[in-house]
């Protein structure tokens, strides 16, 4: 059974068409990259997963998009509750301008969770969880902006995990970081993958054959191209996803 | 036209001239053969040097675009077959050095034509040069369908060494004076055979490339 | 192109670049010069009468001699009045517009008013405060009246400040809670007001300062002429010092010799004006410490 499936999912800004009848499968405990050209749908597709779009005005939506074979735009969904078994980390690295212990126990703290004990060691146990706590254990009450960039996202990161969702997206999640916090941020992956499933949109191309396995090409608000990494790398079926990920797009 | 594609084009340039001096290696070499031609032979020697130069250049600048242009799907395909081809071409022209060696090394003035003869070396040669050549074509052309031809002409030379050591034999018992060069003349073909295995690898790689389909140890050599 | 003719394109492009900044600083000087002659001259003028006595007495002998007590208070009145007013309103349907309201035909006719709001006469303002809350609600010329007449014409700013305050919050921030679960409500009193508060206290006490030194509103609703007594109730007339100021300089029983005295008058409500600048820069400083200490 797929974890995360769309069924000819659709979406509209107004007149826009930003997605085309898109219907794919993520697996339990995968990474999924989405790559493509800019504008090309890949992040709005992410956000369909915890109805981020909604922010949106006159957005539209058809199709089937399931999350453990439960239709996440039916009416009788809760959408906070949704947005806590699905998590998101964002392109830039937003703590919210707390302390570092408060940023991860935000979660918690918005969704009822009163119980002290529980918070801490959640909280706790997400900095580890994140690689975060090794480097911050000693200064759980300074602001989260006194952390450096590939150290706020990956707060983020713990931030997300901290309210224990299934499913983590991640939108471009190391690309305002420098390499050596790119490359923590992408070992975290690798073994985060052992809890959640992950969807991953990303624009470098390395990155998303390194962390994912699975890859889908998204071009025009088309899903052009999906499967295994290690076969859209080496040998892609379409002329359009060789063309892209070798650089000679456009 | 990327960088990247620029980058490619020296590289199939060089691997290009690699191999027009390997074809003219063998050439020679047949020539050398039937002609019994030190000269010629010598000249195989001075041309293995420069082969080597080549391999040495071909590897350094494949590691180089792999590292500095991290190639994927066919550009990938394209570096790693040009790494290979490159090592096949260089066994190659050992192989055609070996025949030049032995020629060199030949106390005598000719060799007996009866010999070459009934080795069938004239027809061995051509079908290697043949294979040699229109591997070079089928990745000129990107043509996967010629490479995929190369396969056929191989059969050949396998057939002709599966039966040399019986021909051999025969031959030595009836002229028993010339047992060296008929030995020799059995480890030459056997160099035939494999440059011929070369070919055959050269244009699975091509297949590779060109198609993304692995051809080794498969059956489905045929058009 | 010759080395000659490159340099002199380097000499005429330095030329302009210094004709350029030296008139932008000369212009941010003079704006300064001017500040400081106005300054200056009030200080000179007027820092003779400033004493103790000067602050905390009534005014007597028709105002040439005594202090200005019942201003300096009545002023005040003012001001917490209004800001009683025109904070909550103001700063709730800020968040409205910029955090609940959707985009929409509502949203900017309710910009367009308010703007409309800050751009009637400040004159206006005080007859339509006596009309209402002075005749027609029976308030009476009182702190009540002139509170709610300046609180009403501090509205469009203080929800123009809210709302900038909150335009200017990251939306990164507001995603970040929404994808934690947080709800609206929750994402605003957690996440975008403390962003915000540095912006908005600025705001409103600098809102503060233009109500302090309003005249026209208060004329005809709450300020007295002369009146030497401290106000018991909101429903008493106070004095105000704006309006103390113009009867000092214009309609005094002796106006050469009640000259200092409204320069005095002058130099504390500038002083005060000064005083609320300098609380809303160390607000500020300290609202923006405490968001990222939190």
């Amino acid at each position: 059974m797929a974890k995360i499936e769309t069924v000819d999912a659709n979406l509209y800004y107004g007149d826009f068409h930003a997605l085309k009848n898109i219907s794919m499968k993520m697996e339990e405990n995968t990474v999924t990259a989405l790559i493509g050209p800019s504008g090309c749908g890949k992040s709005t597709y992410l956000r369909l997963f915890n109805r981020m779009n909604d922010l949106i005005d006159s957005t539209q939506i058809s199709g089937q998009i399931l999350v453990d074979s439960e239709d996440i735009y039916s009416k009788n969904i809760n959408v906070d509750e949704l947005r806590m078994k699905v998590g998101m980390v964002f392109q830039k690295p937003n703590p919210f301008p707390k302390s570092i212990f408060e940023n991860v126990a935000y979660g918690l703290r918005v969704n009822g969770e009163k119980n002290k004990t529980y918070i801490t060691d959640k909280v706790y146990e997400s900095l580890r969880q994140a690689a975060l706590w090794d480097e911050v254990s000693d200064k759980m009450n300074k602001s989260a902006f006194e952390l450096s960039g590939g150290q706020q996202q990956r707060l983020c990161i713990a931030r997300a995990l901290a309210i224990s969702p299934s499913v983590i997206l991640m939108d471009e999640p190391a690309s305002a970081l420098d390499p050596i916090s790119t490359a923590k941020i992408e070992e975290l992956i690798h073994e985060l993958k052992k809890q959640y499933t992950i969807v991953i949109v990303t624009h470098n191309m390395q990155q998303a054959s390194r962390v994912s396995d699975f890859t889908g090409f998204f071009y025009l608000g088309e899903l052009v191209e999906h499967g295994a990494t290690a076969k859209i790398f080496t040998q892609p079926n379409n002329k359009q996803t060789e063309n892209y990920i070798t650089g000679r797009f456009g | 036209m990327t960088h990247l594609d620029n980058e490619f084009i020296k590289l199939r340039m060089q691997l290009f001239e690699m191999w027009s001096l390997v074809i003219s290696q063998v050439e020679m070499s047949r020539e050398a053969l039937l002609n019994f031609d030190k000269g010629a032979a010598s000249e195989i020697t001075f041309k293995e040097k420069m082969v080597d130069s080549y391999e040495l250049k071909v590897d350094r600048d494949c590691e180089n675009l792999i590292a500095l242009n991290t190639p994927v799907a066919t550009d990938l395909r394209f570096v790693l077959a040009v790494l290979k081809i490159n090592t096949d071409l260089e066994r190659i022209g050992d192989f055609a050095r070996g025949i030049a060696r032995f020629i060199k090394k030949c106390p005598k003035d000719n060799l007996n034509p009866e010999l070459l003869k009934v080795c069938q070396i004239d027809e061995l040669m051509k079908n290697a040069i043949e294979m040699l050549t229109d591997a070079k074509k089928a990745l000129e052309y990107e043509n996967s369908r010629m490479a995929i031809s190369i396969f056929s002409h191989d059969d050949f030379l396998d057939d002709v060494h599966k039966h040399s050591n019986k021909i051999i034999a025969e031959y030595i018992k009836s002229h028993p004076d010339e047992i060296e060069e008929a030995l020799n003349l059995y480890s030459i073909i056997r160099k035939i055979e494999r440059i011929g295995d070369h070919c055959n690898n050269i244009a699975e790689e091509i297949v590779f490339y060109l198609e993304a389909k692995v051809l080794k140890h498969s059956n489905k050599k045929k058009v | 192109m010759t080395l000659e003719r490159r340099k002199e394109l380097e000499r005429s492009k330095k030329r302009s670049e210094k004709i350029a900044f030296g008139t932008f600083r000369a212009m941010s000087l003079l704006v300064v010069g001017i500040l400081f002659v106005i300054l200056g001259f009030i200080i000179i003028k007027g820092i003779s009468v400033i004493s103790w006595d000067f602050i905390t007495k009534m005014p007597e002998d028709g105002m040439t001699k005594g202090g200005i007590y019942p201003a300096i208070i009545g002023t005040f009145c003012l001001i917490g009045g209004s800001m009683i007013f025109s904070f909550p309103i103001g700063v709730l349907s800020g968040i409205y517009i910029n955090e609940y309201a959707s985009n929409g035909l509502v949203v900017r006719f309710i910009r367009l008013m308010t703007n409309n709001l800050a751009g009637i006469p400040s004159i206006v303002f005080g007859l339509f405060g006596m009309s209402l809350f002075v005749n027609t609600l029976g308030f009476g010329d009182s702190i009540i009246a002139g509170s709610l007449t300046l609180g009403l014409m501090t509205l469009p700013i203080v929800i123009r400040t809210t709302e900038e305050a909150l335009k200017s919050v990251d939306n990164s921030f507001r995603q970040g809670s929404y994808a934690l679960g947080a709800t609206k409500l929750q994402t605003i009193r957690r996440v975008t007001l403390p962003i915000a508060y540095p912006n908005i206290i600025t705001g409103l006490i600098l809102s503060i300062g233009r109500v302090s030194g309003e005249t026209a509103p208060i004329l005809f609703t709450v300020a007295a002429y002369f009146l030497p007594k401290l106000p018991h109730s909101i429903f008493d007339q106070v004095m105000a010092l704006p309006y103390h100021l113009y009867v000092l300089a214009t309609s005094g029983t002796n106006i050469e010799e009640s000259r200092p005295m409204a320069y005095g008058t002058a130099l504390v409500l500038i002083m005060i004006v000064l005083f609320l600048n300098l609380i809303a820069n160390a607000l500020r400083k300290y609202f923006s410490k405490k968001v990222k200490m939190n």
